[in-house]
């Protein structure tokens, strides 16, 4: 019996059952637009998936070892990295994938907002997006407590601490989450569970219906028409490539823990088991969260103690509220990309907040602030500001030239307050209050004009 | 006719209606309830009375200057200064939570999660934390052990 004739026998007893010739025929019909943009983009959502695969598999032989508990955390990860054949490489491979799975994500978003992907109807493709990026920062949180050691013991008690600002809850909702007023061993069991059970459940449903959104609309066309002038075939020669994808991060992925098993050596970036948690030692100077928290860090960082008769970090937390409810909103904020005309604002909103993101996280790496324990502030502004007048310039001109982008104002405006901080010496709110003033203005301004029918900068005719 | 009688029919199905929408809400609460009441850890009972230093911690203070001992739920900086008197206040930083140190060469007492800086009354001196630490009653026994009460000194 030929191969090809006993698997269409298997395949004809499963569609006699199942019905599956009706996903073959999908697949089949299925095509991914090309044509106006590069076709990369569409490759990020794939690769994100991979890499939480990647980390459920080396998660779950990492369970294998590790055992929860205040004499067997640290010890059993020592255990794993020190005895565990190849233990080193799974916990590597581990980190080093959940660092890439953000990477992807943030690059995958971003992508989705500079396409206007999330436009009508796919509003919800990027509201499970968005709330799978919120739980993907959740793993990272929550994993990062796990080995008991002393970063990961001030990082939890950092973060879990800005909860008790949330009006009314907030006291309640630390007491729930850390297991009691303060951070013990009872915070690593919670956290464990929420690592290994709850956030998992959630993932892998959110993925599920991200994925049904995408698959039951197909992938967005560009902006202005209604079908991609152009299509690949999903199957095989999509999906082929993103199998290409996938076997070229695997092996980026094998060869960074071979080399860098513990990290690259960076704030943020690194994890040394380092010394075991004490809850009675003092925070040490240097103490950073993860990369992608950075900035939350240094934010938290440049508001004083008070502010409008509001304590500082509480007003500090309710801005980045509204920063994260404004994102979850743009599919229904942007009108133009609702009515599938070009909205060059929002792509230029998505450069701002790269620029005011990476200003704080260079900001947070202390860059320029010399060798003393304690940096020196002004210089970090000033040398990080200096870096972003480089990067903006080189951003801008790739925008305009290669883009044909005219719209700058929001990524001016974070540059602006770059510049005003680091360079002319204003508080860091200060200058974000000038060139968020400066922002608004302009955007009111031309609100105003589009209500009278004139065109706004950088509308394409 | 027929509206005499569709009319009750709508009100009786209406009053249906909110009666299952009301056992849907009660049947949400006795699940959720057991499992919040489940989710919120005991209170830990812990002296808030005077307390004393172990040698071990007393003898940390002598070496290090400062110590960081368990008294009740809270976690207290117990510390000499120059001059030798004792000082407790509260360890969480009042910014973001983290622990504080004392930095002995310079009577100060410092948060290195967000680079906050207090003097030894606890008042805030440099840096974003809103509050002052709080300061508890601490003292030197003949015996030379330190004593140390969570009451508001």
């Amino acid at each position: 019996m030929s191969e090809s004739g006993a698997s269409s026998r298997v395949m004809r007893w499963l569609d006699e059952r199942y019905g599956t010739s009706q996903l073959a025929d999908f697949l089949r019909s299925k095509e991914v637009p090309i044509g106006v943009h590069a076709i990369y983009w569409y490759y990020l959502g794939g690769a994100t998936l991979f890499f939480f695969v990647l980390q459920i598999l080396s998660g779950m032989l990492l369970l294998m070892y590790y055992q929860p508990g205040e004499a067997t955390s640290y010890e059993s990860i020592r255990y794993i990295t020190t005895k565990v054949p190849f233990g080193w490489l799974i916990r590597s491979i581990h980190c080093w994938s959940a660092h890439f799975m953000i990477v992807s994500l943030v690059v995958h978003m971003f992508s989705t907002l500079m396409l206007k992907a999330y436009r009508p109807p796919r509003e919800l493709t990027w509201v499970t997006g968005y709330l799978l990026f919120a739980l993907s920062l959740g793993f990272g949180f929550s994993g990062y407590l796990l080995p008991w050691n002393e970063l990961a013991f001030f990082a939890t008690a950092v973060g879990t601490d800005s909860v008790k600002s949330v009006p009314l809850v907030g006291d309640w909702l630390l007491n729930v989450l850390r297991g009691g007023p303060e951070v013990t061993i009872n915070t690593l069991y919670r956290f464990f569970a929420l690592h290994v059970s709850i956030l998992p459940i959630l993932t892998v449903g959110l993925i599920a219906s991200h994925l049904v959104f995408v698959q039951r609309q197909g992938m967005a066309a560009p902006v202005g028409e209604k079908k991609a002038p152009r299509g690949m075939k999903f199957f095989p020669n999509f999906a082929m490539r993103d199998l290409l994808l996938w076997l070229i991060c695997l092996m980026a992925i094998i060869v960074l823990s071979l080399l860098f098993p513990y990290g690259a050596g960076i704030p943020g970036v690194e994890w040394e088991l380092g010394t075991k948690a004490d809850p009675l030692a003092p925070a040490y100077p240097g103490i950073k969260p993860e990369w992608y928290f950075l900035w939350v860090y240094q934010l938290l960082k440049e508001f004083p103690p008070h502010l409008f008769g509001f304590e500082g970090p509480e007003v500090c937390l309710l801005v980045i509220a509204v920063l994260l409810a404004t994102w979850a909103l743009i599919p229904w904020l942007d009108r133009k990309a609702r009515r599938n005309e070009p909205s060059p604002g929002f792509s230029d909103f998505g450069v701002g907040a790269i620029f005011f993101l990476l200003f704080l996280t260079l900001k947070a790496w202390d860059i320029g602030g010399g060798d003393g324990e304690l940096p020196d502030d002004a210089a970090v502004a000033r040398t990080c500001a200096w870096i972003m007048v480089g990067l903006a310039a080189a951003v801008t001109a790739l925008r305009a030239f290669l883009f044909e982008h005219r719209f700058f104002v929001y990524s001016g405006a974070a540059l602006l307050q770059a510049v005003l901080n680091g360079l002319f010496g204003l508080s860091y709110l200060l200058a974000g209050g000038i060139a968020g003033g400066l922002a608004a203005a302009v955007t009111i301004a031309i609100l105003v004009g589009e209500r009278r029918g004139a065109p706004s900068p950088g509308e394409t005719p | 006719m027929t509206d005499e009688t569709h009319v009750p029919t709508t009100s009786r199905r209406g009053l249906l209606d909110l009666l299952l929408r009301l056992g849907v809400v009660a049947w949400l609460g006795s699940v959720l309830y057991p499992v919040i009441s489940y989710l919120r850890p005991l209170p830990r009972q812990g002296p808030t009375g005077p307390v004393g230093l172990t040698r071990a911690e007393v003898a940390k203070v002598e070496r290090e200057k400062f110590a960081i001992v368990p008294v009740g739920s809270k976690r207290v900086l117990v510390l000499e200064d120059a001059e030798g008197t004792i000082h407790a206040l509260d360890a969480r930083c009042t910014h973001e939570g983290c622990t504080v140190r004392f930095l002995p060469g310079e009577d100060l007492i410092s948060c290195a999660c967000h680079n906050a800086q207090f003097d030894l009354g606890g008042r805030v001196l440099s840096g974003p934390p809103p509050r002052p630490l709080p300061r508890y009653v601490a003292q030197r026994q003949d015996d030379g052990g330190i004593v140390v009460s969570v009451t508001p000194a």
